[in-house]
C-alpha cells in the first residue's frame, strides 16, 4: 500500500515525513486497508484478527521486556486469565444476564461484562503475583513468573474448585444479538475482526500513552541503568510492580479477544510454551521498540501461514523459528523493525524517526499507532 | 491420622519408584545444574539434549550394536558434541554482553524448537521404548510388591554420577579450575586459565550428562518428541530447589520432587501437580541459592 503510494516519489518521503502530516496521511491509509479487509475472504480476516490478537499478547509482554528489562516466562497465566474469566461469565452467567437486559442484547452485555470479570481477574492476580515476583531479577525473574505460570497450568487441568472443566477447557458461545428485528452473531468473521481491531486499537493506543508518559521514562531509565535509576530516588521495585500489574491487564484483554476468536479457553493457554509465542514475536520483532512485538506477532502468524501451505515445511515450522531467534539474538538485536528502519535510512537518507512503514503497512494500520511512533529508544545494546 | 496408620500406603514399591523417578530427575538436572554454576548459563535446550541422548541410544541399539551399555555410552558423547557446538557456535559470542543471561536464555530456547524438530524429522512422532539391558531385565519381589530391576540399577547409576562427579570437580587438576572460574571469571583469566575453552568444555560435560541421563532413563520411559519439554520443567524445578549450580543440591532436590510424584498422588489429589512448581517459588523467594549453595558442595 505505501510502496504504491511513494514509489514514484521516492526523494520526497523524507521531507513529508519531517513535514509531519504523512503521519495522519498514513493512519487514514491504514484506517482503509483495516475496512478492505474486511471484505476480503473469510480465512484472511481470521489469519489478520489472530494477528492482532498475538500482536496485543506480546505488545504486554514487551512493556515488561522491553521498557524494564525482565523477561517472563510466564505471561501465558494471564492470557489465560482473561479467557477463563470471559468462558466462566459466559457458561454460567449468561441466562442471568437475558433475564436482567432480555434476551436481545444480553449476548453483547454478557461478551462485556465477561470481557471485564476477565480482565478484572488478571489484575487480581498480577497484584500478588507480580508483587512477588519482582523481587527477583534477570534469570529468577524468568524462573519465578515460569513457576507462576506452571501453578496456573496445573491448578487449570486438575481443577480442584470445579470451575475450569480441566484438560478440555470451556467453549465459549458468543451467541447473537437481536435488536429491532436485526440479528447479527458476535462471533461472526466480520463483526469478530471489527470488534477486535476496535478493541486492540484502544489497548495500543493506551499503552503507547503509558510508555510515553513520565511513568514511562522512568521505566526506561530504570531498563537502561536500575542501580543509576535507584540512586535517583526511583523507586524501582514499585515502578517494575506497576508495569508487572499493566502488562498482565494488557495480555488479558488479549487474552479475552483469545477465547472468543478460538471459541474456547484452553488449558494450553497457560502453558509456558504459550509464554514463549510473546518472547519469539517480540524478539523477532526487536524487543528495543514500540512496535516491535507487533511486527514480530505479524511475522509470527504470516510465515507460519506461508510455511503451511506447504505441507512438508509445515510440519516443521517450529525449526524455522528456532533459527531465526537464535539469528535474531546473536546476530541482528534490533529484530525485524530494527531491520526496516536501517533499510528505510538506506533508501531515503536521513529520515526522522517515525512513521516507518514495512509489513505493518502491508498488513493494514494496526500497528499504526505503534510503527507511527518511534523506537522505544535503543537500550544501550551491547553491540 | 497417626504415623501407623499411613505406613502401610506406602509400599516398598511406591519408594523404590520414587527413589528411581528421583535418580532420574538427578540425571537429567545435574548437568543443567553444573553448566548454570560454572557458566552462568540457564540452558533451556538441556531437556532437548536429554531427549537427543535416549534417541541415538535406540538408533544405535537397534542399527549398530545390540548392547545398551556401549549405546549410552555413544548416546552420551554424541550429545557431549551437539552441546559442544552449540556453546561455541550461539552461547560464547553473548558471554561479554549486559543482558547475557537473557540473551542466553531465549538462544538456548531457539535450540530447545531446533533439537525438538529435528527429532521429529529423523525419528517422526511416534513413542520408542527401550528394553533394559538382558542382564537387569527381570523383576524383583520385595515387601510383596514387584519392580522392574533396572530402577534399582539407575538409583545406584545416579549415585555413582554423583559420586564421581563430586570427585572430578574436587580432586582434580581440571576440577579447580572450574571451580576457581566459577567463583571469579576474571582472577581465573588473569591467573592463565583459558576461560572460553574451559566453558566449551564444562558444556561438554553437563551435555554429556545430559545425554547419559536420556540414555540410562530410556528404559524408565517412551521416547517422544516431547519429552524433552516435559523434563526440562522438572530439571528447572530440581535445579531451582536443589540451589543452581550445586551438585548436592541437584541430588537432593530430585530425590524429593521424585518422592513426592510416587507418593503424593495417595495422599493430596486436589492440585498436587501444582506443589513442585509451588516449592520452586518459595524457594526462589525465601532462599534463591537453594537449599544448598554453590559448586561442588
Amino acid at each position: 500500500m505505501s510502496a504504491t503510494d511513494t514509489g514514484g516519489r521516492v526523494r520526497k518521503f523524507g521531507s513529508a515525513v519531517a513535514d509531519g502530516w504523512t503521519r495522519e496521511r498514513f493512519g487514514l491509509l491504514g484506517a482503509l486497508g483495516l475496512v478492505l479487509l474486511a471484505f476480503g475472504p473469510s480465512f484472511q480476516i481470521y489469519l489478520f484478527t489472530d494477528f492482532l490478537v498475538v500482536a496485543l499478547f506480546a505488545l504486554g509482554f514487551n512493556l515488561l521486556y522491553g521498557y524494564t528489562g525482565l523477561l517472563s516466562f510466564g505471561h501465558g497465566l494471564f492470557y489465560a486469565g482473561g479467557a477463563y474469566g470471559l468462558a466462566i461469565v459466559l457458561r454460567d452467567l449468561g441466562p442471568v444476564f437475558a433475564d436482567v437486559v432480555g434476551s436481545g442484547v444480553a449476548p453483547l452485555v454478557t461478551f462485556v461484562v465477561g470481557g471485564l470479570v476477565g480482565l478484572a481477574l488478571v489484575v487480581a492476580v498480577a497484584v500478588p503475583v507480580g508483587w512477588l515476583s519482582v523481587r527477583l531479577e534477570e534469570i529468577y525473574f524468568a524462573l519465578i513468573t515460569l513457576a507462576f505460570g506452571m501453578i496456573g497450568y496445573s491448578l487449570i487441568i486438575q481443577d480442584p474448585a470445579g470451575l475450569t472443566n480441566g484438560t478440555d477447557g470451556i467453549i465459549v458461545l458468543l451467541g447473537s444479538v437481536d435488536v429491532g428485528g436485526e440479528s447479527f452473531r458476535i462471533g461472526a468473521r466480520q463483526t469478530y475482526y471489527a470488534l477486535t481491531v476496535v478493541v486492540v486499537l484502544a489497548a495500543i493506543y493506551g499503552v503507547w500513552r503509558v510508555v510515553n508518559s513520565p511513568f514511562g521514562t522512568v521505566c526506561k531509565a530504570i531498563r537502561e541503568s536500575p542501580d543509576r535509576a535507584a540512586a535517583l530516588g526511583i523507586d524501582v521495585r514499585h515502578h517494575r510492580w506497576m508495569t508487572f500489574i499493566i502488562s498482565a491487564a494488557i495480555v488479558g484483554i488479549a487474552g479475552v479477544l483469545r477465547a472468543g476468536l478460538a471459541s474456547v479457553a484452553s488449558p494450553g493457554l497457560t502453558h509456558w510454551s504459550t509464554s514463549a509465542v510473546a518472547v519469539i514475536a517480540t524478539v523477532i520483532g526487536g524487543a528495543t521498540y514500540f512496535s516491535g512485538p507487533i511486527v514480530g506477532a505479524f511475522i509470527f502468524l504470516y510465515i507460519r501461514w506461508g510455511i503451511s501451505r506447504f505441507p512438508t515445511l509445515d510440519a516443521y515450522w517450529e525449526l524455522f523459528f528456532g533459527a531465526l531467534l537464535i539469528g535474531v539474538v546473536l546476530y541482528f538485536k534490533a529484530g525485524a523493525v530494527g531491520g526496516l528502519l536501517l533499510l528505510r535510512d538506506r533508501l531515503f537518507g536521513e529520515g526522522r524517526a517515525g512513521g516507518d512503514d514495512g509489513p505493518t503497512q502491508g498488513g493494514g494500520g494496526a500497528a499504526e499507532p505503534g510503527s507511527s511512533g518511534d523506537r522505544a529508544d535503543d537500550r544501550g545494546d551491547d553491540s | 491420622m497417626s504415623l501407623s496408620s499411613l505406613v502401610p500406603l506406602i509400599g516398598v514399591s511406591d519408594v523404590v519408584v520414587g527413589l528411581s523417578l528421583g535418580s532420574r530427575l538427578f540425571l537429567i538436572a545435574v548437568g543443567l545444574s553444573l553448566i548454570f554454576g560454572v557458566l552462568g548459563v540457564l540452558n533451556f535446550a538441556h531437556g532437548g539434549l536429554y531427549m537427543l541422548g535416549a534417541y541415538v541410544t535406540l538408533a544405535v541399539v537397534t542399527g549398530v550394536i545390540d548392547n545398551f551399555w556401549i549405546a549410552a555410552l555413544a548416546g552420551a558423547l554424541a550429545v557431549g558434541v551437539v552441546g559442544a557446538a552449540i556453546e561455541f557456535a550461539a552461547i560464547r559470542p553473548l558471554y561479554d554482553r549486559i543482558d547475557a543471561d537473557l540473551d542466553q536464555l531465549i538462544v538456548t530456547f531457539g535450540f530447545v524448537l531446533i533439537i525438538h524438530e529435528t527429532v521429529r524429522f529423523v525419528w517422526g512422532s511416534g513413542s520408542y521404548s527401550v528394553d533394559p539391558p538382558a542382564l537387569f531385565d527381570f523383576s524383583v519381589s520385595l515387601g510383596g510388591s514387584t519392580f522392574g530391576a533396572y530402577r534399582l540399577v539407575v538409583i545406584g547409576l545416579a549415585v555413582a554420577v554423583l559420586a564421581g562427579l563430586w570427585l572430578f570437580i574436587t580432586r582434580t587438576y581440571f576440577g579447580s579450575l572450574v571451580r576457581g572460574t566459577s567463583s571469579d571469571r576474571e582472577m581465573a583469566s588473569m591467573l592463565g586459565v583459558d576461560v572460553p575453552r574451559l566453558y566449551t568444555a564444562v558444556f561438554f560435560l553437563g551435555s554429556v550428562l545430559a545425554g547419559l541421563g536420556g540414555a540410562l532413563s530410556a528404559p524408565l520411559q517412551s521416547t517422544s518428541p516431547a519429552l524433552g519439554d516435559q523434563v526440562i520443567i522438572d530439571a528447572f524445578i530440581v535445579v531451582v530447589i536443589g540451589g543452581l549450580g550445586s551438585m548436592t543440591g541437584a541430588f537432593v532436590g530430585a530425590m524429593l520432587i521424585g518422592m513426592m510424584q510416587s507418593l503424593g498422588p495417595q495422599f493430596i489429589s486436589a492440585g498436587s501437580i501444582a506443589i513442585p512448581f509451588l516449592a520452586m517459588v518459595i524457594v526462589l523467594l525465601f532462599r534463591p541459592e537453594g537449599l544448598f549453595g554453590g559448586i561442588g558442595e
